[in-house]
């Protein structure tokens, strides 16, 4: 009989409206790389939640070396020797490396021979001894504010192994790292298993389960699909029990049609708040009928671009031409009536005001002209008007059709919303940063097909992403960026996933 | 066992939830809680001194004009303590409202006090010692009361648009600044020797005093009139002028507001301006209306008081009219209570924190309706999945 | 120049050990508006103490009493601070509202029951609490050094104690393990919650430690500038730290430059006002130099600077 370290029984959570997780049992072997697979919303990280002791279930047990708990905290959790890699990473921007590692569990020092303090010169030594035994080099005393998304994971991972963590759990680890830095992270992780540890990976991406893990369950809409033998199940299988229905791993795409240069954007540089060049002399064009997909790894300048082209900010030097006008002096107001769509990164910090109903929201770019605003007065019929049209034209789901609030609707919602006002607009050019992110494959297939709708009528789109698949399935041409510039641009036929890859990384080679 | 006792929920909340009501009644009714909690506070505080709680409050309605005291002194009667009521509930309306303005916008006017001292210094220097007559002096000294007001309110939305300064320490520090600029000129130039305090005004009095009417001697306070036309005025600029959409919009998240096209720096001096020129208002109604003269080193108590008004009225300009009545019946009635009662006026402070205090859980309140509410409707949600469970079953 | 050092030292000091409870208010990410109430309630109590122990007259106890003071006031702000901390913390109110109404209350609190212990002590219902002077003391040999010796000439008690508590507490929030949380919690409480440590814990302890700093500071405001309790307490030396600090960068060292340019601008523009034999009207135009100046170094200093991430953000375990 095999020896299992997890095991979850008739695992149920419920939150508002929801049912996260349903009936849910699976059992984990010491020593195997496990992967929980689904999609967005399937409930796998709220399962491994609930193994970390963020929330309890309201049905079910956890057992854990065969003992029946009830894990109460992460604190709890990690005297249990289990340890979480968090999606978004849970670190102290203005502390270093080591800082972050020893937090809650700091080995002391006395200064003066009587006061106790944090030994943070023993423990940047111990750290440093950690990094180097399991390849993961880091430099202790660096602070989290100055180093990169994947030395950032490697913090994390160090977090847990400082707390001698036996069964570790990474939540969607390799959203966030370009293809050479994903090989790195499941070289690791192999390591780790080797070295005897217990693992547990979620993800959504096959290719990944495929790769590294030993078993691996699927879960849909908060019920377990089943689970299976990695090696012995194909990934087409696995993909079609992840989504409940058969799956197309194309995208319906016509032949591009170029019509003339909508942008232009010459020798762009940008600083952001602290001074720093995060967009060094960036030049491109797009033309009608063209989608232009930036690629790089997070930080590194691609939203900068968007928001210095949308005019969010401002540009240190440089000219940016759209229809052959010059904008760069333009407000962001004068550049929206010029003719700029923009689907912002962060949706809900940015795209909308989450406190406005629906009808306020889906008229945030053209409430100061008429008919919804009469000599400074708002017109409330207009509000009305317009947010019925585009709920009705667009799917827009929500709970009380115009009046809702728009932070209680979903974020695939939220996302509809903003991509009907912005289209509604009618500009010549669009610009989609990370438009599908964080959503469920129903809605991102449904972006997908309205990005490739307004390429066919003729606009240009600027389309930034970090999801590599989805550069590669919709760009006609692909630039990629790297500390700030750009480095190479080539029609998308003539490239592939792994040369794009390797310019995320930096390597300069062709 | 466990999952029953889960699945009914508490019969008294259950009440309870339904008392407070939707998102819209919660407006009132939180309020209207938090006053019910504190009253019952202040009932024990003067139970403890061994005396009537009904009594008590009956003689602040009383010392507040709104029901009859037992006996009058000569020439007074309700309607004087009323007008006298009215007096100090004017500026603390305009006040309050200066307060909303600002909050709405997501900026917090800690400076009510300076603003209102400028703005009545002001007035005071250049209208209320003229000699002009009332028809002319009453207008101009209401206009620079908006004016000096809104310069000064600008003035602090400047510094934070232009050079990041957080509004809470530059109030602060205008505060201060305004208020020993001013002691120096009044000091210098304008004391009276007897009071202490400026001399009093010559024209331009917003209330008028000591007036003869019904065989009575009353003041009346004039600038009352204006109160509620203008917290319409701020409800109509806030719900349905594009300038107010464009200040709710900055309030609630700065980059929506960027990412709309609406210029944030230009925003904040806009509403800061116009919460300062309410404030201008209050100004010149205590100043050049409720007194007749300016105590040097010294702020009113309204503007810090006013931030309170405001949130008790729920940042909401009708909602402020009656918080604001509420906290002025209360501090003006506290001198007839505490004679009759023989309980020290102080008590009445004390009331009106502990509303304020109870006030400010409103969003504690507010959060536990809705963590309620979800936990109801989740029960209902399991509850159908069952029945739906056992239907198909048997299917 | 002496007078200037001595004054300034004994303005400033007080008003640095209120800015470090505003520190760690911050620090840990819960906002403090409430300073100038706390301050205010922890002299009230510490005074009151000194009162019913007393019974109303101080008399020749002036100096064990000012000890008592100083404990109590301690105690007192800390006990009034934990109204702010259940407020913001369990209770999730908006954290500048409840600083504003905390201050209010503290007013009346302190108003109402300073009239009412003078009423069963005095038997009439004043709003003072006479304490008596703090007293001083002077350095022999070292105070002889030029300019510097001033530093060590008529040395308020508080001074010393004030010096011992800071540097404690620049210990406790930067070398320590509690400190190190404490910090955490004001960038990112998740990464502390996720490191087993009690957000929630840490930021009512933090805010209970601002109550007490205050207490101390309001406590030397009373024996120094008036050497009464009084309601002219609330003259608006918490708004000054609130400055203090955020000038300060939300560090202690800064901000203790910030509270010595504060005092020593105030303490020079007396002597000046004095020198220049000028009316008291004058001194209030002097008065308002150390405001001045802030805004002037504000101005040119407020670009670079840097609140906690975490400050005001109402921290929910299961919001993700």
């Amino acid at each position: 009989m095999d020896e299992y370290v997890v095991e979850m029984r008739h695992i149920t959570k419920r939150f508002p409206g929801i049912v996260a997780n349903d009936d849910v049992s699976i059992s984990v072997k010491k020593g195997e790389i496990f992967a929980l697979l689904g999609e967005n919303g399937a409930g796998k990280s709220t399962l491994m939640s609930m193994l970390f002791g963020m929330y309890e279930p309201d049905e079910g047990e956890i057992l854990i070396r065969g003992e029946k708990v009830h894990i109460t905290s992460p604190a709890h959790a990690t005297q249990l020797n289990i340890g979480m890699v968090h999606q978004h990473f849970k670190l102290v921007e203005n502390y270093t490396i080591t800082e972050n590692i020893v937090l809650g569990q700091e080995p002391r020092a006395r200064i003066l021979g009587f006061l106790p303090a944090v030994d943070i010169k023993g423990s940047d030594k111990k750290i440093s001894e950690l990094s180097k035994r399991y390849g993961l080099e880091v430099d202790p005393r660096k602070k989290i504010e100055d180093i990169n998304v994947s030395t950032r994971q490697r913090v994390e991972i160090l977090k847990m192994l400082y707390r001698e963590a036996e069964i570790l759990i990474f939540d969607e680890p390799t959203a966030v790292l370009t293809p050479q830095e994903i090989d790195f992270l499941l070289d690791i992780i192999r390591g780790l298993r080797d070295s005897g540890k217990t693992i547990i990976l979620i993800t959504h991406k096959l290719e990944e389960i495929k790769n590294v893990a030993d078993r691996c369950a699927v879960l849909c809409r908060g019920k377990l699909v089943g689970v299976m033998d990695v090696a012995s199940t194909s990934t087409k299988a696995m993909a079609n029990m992840m989504v409940g229905r058969e799956v197309s791993f194309t995208t319906d795409k016509k032949p591009a049609n170029f019509g003339k240069e909508v942008l232009n954007v010459e020798g762009l540089t940008v600083k952001n708040q602290d001074g720093l060049t995060v967009v060094k002399n960036v030049s491109f064009s797009i033309k009608k009928g063209e989608i232009f997909a930036i690629a790089g790894v997070s930080g590194n300048g691609q939203t900068e671009v968007a928001d210095a082209i949308s005019g969010l900010l401002p540009s240190s030097s440089g000219k940016i031409l759209l229809d052959g006008k010059d904008i760069t002096a333009m407000s962001v107001r004068e550049r929206t009536l010029t003719g700029i769509s923009y689907i912002p990164e962060d949706r809900q910090a940015v795209g909308l005001v989450l406190d406005f109903s629906l009808s306020d929201n889906l008229a945030l770019k053209k409430y100061f002209k008429e008919p919804f605003c009469k000599k400074g007065v708002l017109q409330e019929e207009a509000f009305d008007e317009n947010g019925k049209k585009l709920i009705e034209e667009y799917d827009i789901r929500s709970g009380q059709g115009i009046t809702t609030t728009v932070r209680s609707m979903s974020g695939g919602n939220q996302q509809k919303a903003i991509i009907a006002r912005e289209i509604e607009l009618s500009s010549e050019l669009m610009i989609f940063v990370q438009p599908t992110r964080g959503l469920d494959i129903g809605a991102i297939e449904n972006i997908h097909k309205q990005i490739l709708a307004q390429r066919d009528e003729g606009r240009a789109i600027l389309l930034i992403s970090l999801e590599l698949d989805e550069i590669i399935g919709l760009a006609d041409t692909i630039g990629v960026i790297y500390n700030g510039e750009m480095l190479n641009m080539a029609p998308a036929e003539t490239l592939t996933a792994i040369q794009v890859g390797e310019y995320m990384m930096g390597v300069k080679a062709v | 066992m466990k999952k029953e006792k889960k699945a009914t929920i508490n019969p008294i909340n259950r009440g309870f939830l339904s008392v407070i009501g939707d998102d819209r009644r919660q407006s009132i009714s939180i309020p209207l809680f938090a006053i019910i909690l504190s009253i019952l506070a202040g009932a024990i505080v003067i139970l403890l001194f061994g005396k009537n709680p009904i009594t008590a409050f009956v003689s602040f309605l009383q010392g507040s004009g709104i029901i009859p005291k037992p006996e009058y002194a000569a020439k007074k009667s309700i309607l004087t303590d009323f007008m006298s009521m009215m007096n100090s509930l004017t500026p603390m309306i305009f006040a309050a409202l200066a307060v909303a303005v600002a909050l709405k916008t997501g900026l917090f006017n800690i400076g009510v006090s300076g603003q209102m001292l400028v703005a009545g210094f002001i007035a005071t220097i250049t209208v209320g010692y003229s000699h002009l007559p009332p028809a002319i002096a009453m207008p101009l000294v209401l206009v620079i009361g908006v004016l000096c007001g809104g310069a000064a309110g600008a003035f602090i939305g400047w510094l934070k648009h232009r050079f990041n300064i957080n509004e809470v320490v530059t109030s602060i520090m205008l505060n201060y600044i305004f208020q020993y600029v001013i002691s120096y000129f009044i000091n210098s130039y304008y004391v009276n020797p007897v009071s202490r305090q400026s001399n009093p005004i010559t024209a331009g009095r917003l209330t008028l005093v000591d007036v003869p009417a019904f065989g009575l001697k009353m003041d009346i306070p004039l600038a009352f009139l204006l109160t509620i036309p203008i917290a319409i005025l701020v409800l109509f600029l806030l719900n349905r002028t594009r300038l107010g959409y464009e200040l709710k919009i900055v309030g609630l998240n700065k980059s929506a507001a960027k990412y709309s096209g609406i210029n944030v720096g230009r925003s904040v001096v806009t509403s800061m301006a116009i919460s300062g020129a309410l404030a201008g208002l209050a100004g010149v109604t205590l100043y050049l209306g409720y007194y007749n003269s300016i105590m040097p080193r010294t702020l009113t108590a309204v503007g810090f008081d006013s931030i309170a008004v405001c949130l008790l009225g729920n940042m909401h300009p009708i909602g402020i009219l009656f918080s604001s009545l509420l906290i002025t019946i209360i501090s003006k009635g506290s001198n007839y209570m505490s004679s009759i009662m023989n309980i020290p006026q102080e008590i009445a402070q004390v009331i009106t924190g502990l509303i304020l205090l109870f006030s400010a859980c409103g969003a504690y309140i507010r959060y536990k309706v809705a963590q309620a509410r979800e936990e109801l409707s989740d029960l209902k949600l399991k509850a159908e999945q069952k029945i739906d469970g056992e239907g198909g079953e048997k299917a | 120049m002496s007078s200037i050092i001595i004054q300034g030292m004994a303005f400033a000091l007080p008003l640095f050990i209120i800015a470090i409870g505003g520190i760690y208010s911050e620090r840990s990410g819960i906002t403090n508006l409430a300073l100038e109430g706390f301050l205010g309630f922890g002299a009230f109590f510490g005074a009151a103490v000194v009162m019913v122990m007393t019974g109303g007259n101080v008399g020749s106890l002036e100096i064990p009493m000012f000890f008592v003071a100083l404990i109590f006031a301690a105690i007192g702000g800390a006990l009034f601070a934990m109204l702010h901390a259940l407020l913001c913390i369990p209770f999730k109110a908006n954290q500048v509202i409840s600083g504003v109404v905390i201050n209010i209350l503290a007013v009346a609190l302190t108003a109402f029951f300073t009239s009412q212990i003078n009423t069963v002590l005095l038997g009439k219902p004043t709003n003072k609490f006479m304490l008596g002077v703090c007293h001083t003391f002077t350095v022999p040999g070292i105070s002889k050094i030029p300019v510097l010796g001033a530093f060590f000439t008529d040395v308020y008690y508080y001074i010393p104690i004030i010096i011992i508590i800071a540097l404690f507490m620049t210990y406790l929030l930067y070398r320590s393990r509690f400190g190190l949380r404490l910090r955490a919690c004001g960038d990112n409480p998740h990464a502390v919650d996720a490191a087993g440590a009690d957000v929630s814990k840490i930021r009512f302890i933090a805010v209970m430690i601002s109550g007490a700093m205050s207490g101390v500071g309001g406590i030397c405001f009373a024996y120094s500038i008036s050497s009464t309790f009084s309601p002219s307490i609330y003259a608006g030396y918490g708004f000054l730290a609130i400055a203090a600090l955020i000038f300060g960068n939300w560090k202690i060292g800064p901000t203790l430059g910030a509270c010595l340019l504060f005092g020593f601008a105030r303490s020079a523009g007396y002597k000046l006002a004095q020198i220049l034999g000028l009316s008291s009207a004058f001194s209030d135009i002097i008065m308002i130099l150390p405001y001045v100046l802030t805004l002037l170094l504000l101005v040119f200093f407020s670009s670079s600077n840097r609140a906690p991430r975490a400050l005001g953000e109402i921290y929910d375990k299961g919001k993700r």
